[in-house]
């Protein structure tokens, strides 16, 4: 049992802040999950960074070094050991992954992009918003998990949100099991993926990547994922521009949609919605099997002629 | 004047608390305003009092509840009225997965659409949806009765011992051992007037669906009902 929810602004800014509208809904659901909690959003382009967490045996020289050697610059430091950096050159995402971690035993790029502001840990979403006052982050749209683990560690790098390594701008969520994990993992293996944590729900943003690399669209991806995985599970992804979802065939997991002229609200619950967003627009739950995808610039778009 | 509690800055435990205080206080008409589909709301009502609920509900709304008369002017999560003995659930709008499963007695009304898994193990009452339901509607029924005015998803009636489903709508496939036979008089006349008594606007004619009685025994000749329905 865990806790997801997205949130999509139609007029591309938010009053309040997403972080506060995804804030909310999670700790609205918070009790579905206490283990780790985190969000990634999504807004305004900008530089090329990535996000990354250094273990606290590593020393801050040691941190320098490793940047400088790879031509990173470092923008901020959030304490706890998480950095943000800057990509100057252009480079092999996958390839500058696996160097830092070299340079940097223990280290995780926790996300990567110019879009993506990922933030994870163990706790409560009251810790999550304690330690990066997510409230007042900004943003067009953005995705949020509060996790009860059920079958993999407990820690950082097995908290959602999961950003798709190797892609930039690609996150997920995930509520459920997907059971046929160990033989999709066997297969991308075999291809040459690496998985980064025994947590299933890694699968989802690994198959969203190979999907997208065969030159699959995102929202073809999402939709032959209900085939080709198995479970139960209601999952969102969210890009630069876009926020989708998907669920299982037979409904096994709980998922609400929202949608008005100004927003599109998706949840595990209800109770997040209300506590968020308030009591004037209907809720429904989509049917076993539903999926969809909503893009930023065309919700945009539409208001702008409409 | 109705006994009003606002659900606002209050946890479900201390909502349902002065609901049981109310009751016990006398009150027969309780009104829950800004529910914001709390969880778990109204259970264990054990006496005829009337309680308006005002707003969506979350789950298990009504559950375990004996003679009590609940009315959602919102919508339900999963599980709504789950194992209630008796009394009626009103859900002005749509009920999610497994409404009214397991219920022993009682009345069960959605006027909107019900998810998955609805009436699943029924063990008496009457389940009425006015739109229509998904998949696996009235899964391993014992007893009572479940009536859809809409359409009805796939694997309707599965594996079903006893009780009756009536559809209005269209039936997307029926489940193992589930067969349609033709309503009687009574049948008619207790579904006209079901529908006027709760104003539920339904169709003409309905569709009767009952148990087989092919899998009440096993029997190694008929192996191959078997082997379909697990």
């Amino acid at each position: 049992m865990c806790g997801i929810v997205g949130f999509l602004d139609k007029h591309g800014q938010t009053v309040p802040p997403l972080g506060q509208t995804l804030l909310t809904m999670l700790q609205a659901l918070s009790c579905r999950g206490p283990d780790s909690a985190g969000v990634a959003l999504f807004g305004e382009g900008g530089t090329l960074q990535l996000r990354l967490s250094v273990p606290p045996d590593i020393e801050r020289q040691t941190l320098n070094e490793a940047l400088q050697e790879e031509h990173l610059t470092l923008v901020r430091s959030y304490g706890a050991g998480v950095h943000d950096v800057r990509i100057a050159a252009e480079v092999d995402l996958t390839e500058l992954e696996r160097r830092i971690q070299q340079r940097l035993p223990g280290s995780e790029v926790l996300c990567l992009g110019e879009h993506i502001s990922l933030f994870k840990q163990v706790g409560s979403p009251d810790d999550l918003e304690a330690a990066y006052r997510i409230s007042t982050l900004h943003g067009t749209h953005g995705i949020g998990h509060t996790r009860m683990s059920t079958e993999s560690r407990v820690d950082l790098s097995h908290s959602q949100p999961f950003w798709a390594h190797g892609v930039a701008d690609l996150a997920t969520v995930h509520n459920g099991h997907i059971t046929n994990y160990h033989k999709l993992r066997r297969r991308f293996e075999q291809e040459g993926y690496r998985f980064y944590t025994d947590n299933d729900s890694e699968v989802i943003g690994v198959y969203l990547r190979d999907r997208l690399a065969a030159g699959r669209s995102l929202e073809g991806a999402l939709r032959s994922s209900l085939e080709d995985f198995d479970g139960s599970f209601c999952y969102l992804a969210a890009t630069k521009d876009q926020l989708g979802f998907v669920k299982d065939r037979f409904g096994f997991k709980p998922l609400m949609l929202a949608e008005t002229e100004d927003f599109v609200a998706l949840a595990t619950e209800e109770i997040a919605l209300r506590r968020a967003l308030g009591h004037d627009f209907p809720v429904y739950e989509p049917p076993p099997g539903a999926m969809r995808l909503w893009s930023i610039h065309a919700e945009t778009a539409s208001l702008a002629a409409g | 004047m109705p006994f009003s509690i606002d659900c606002r800055d209050k946890c479900t435990r201390e909502i349902n608390r002065l609901l049981r205080e109310a009751i016990a206080e006398g009150h027969e008409h309780i009104e829950l305003q800004y529910p914001d589909a709390r969880h778990n709301l109204a259970v264990a009502l054990l006496r005829p009092v009337r309680v308006v609920v005002n707003g969506s509900v979350g789950y298990y709304c009504g559950g375990m509840m004996d003679g009590g008369h609940i009315e959602v002017h919102g919508s339900a999560g999963w599980g709504a009225a789950e194992a209630m003995l008796n009394g009626t659930l009103l859900i002005d709008g749509n009920a999610g997965s497994g409404v009214a499963a397991s219920i022993r007695g009682g009345v069960v009304v959605v006027r909107g659409d019900a998810a998955a898994r609805a009436g699943v193990a029924m063990k008496g009452g009457t389940l009425l949806i006015g739109g229509n339901c998904g998949y696996m509607a009235g899964f391993m029924m014992q007893k009572g009765r479940m009536v859809i005015c809409g359409d009805a998803g796939d694997a309707l009636a599965d594996s079903m011992y006893e009780g009756v489903v009536f559809v209005g709508g269209r039936i997307a496939s029926l489940g193992n051992d589930a067969v349609i036979e033709e309503p009687t008089a009574e049948d008619r006349a207790w579904l006209h007037e079901l529908l006027v008594t709760y104003r539920v606007p339904g169709p003409t004619a309905f569709r009767k669906v009952v148990s087989g009685r092919k899998l009440w025994n096993f029997d190694r000749r008929e192996w191959e009902i078997w082997r379909a329905a697990l």
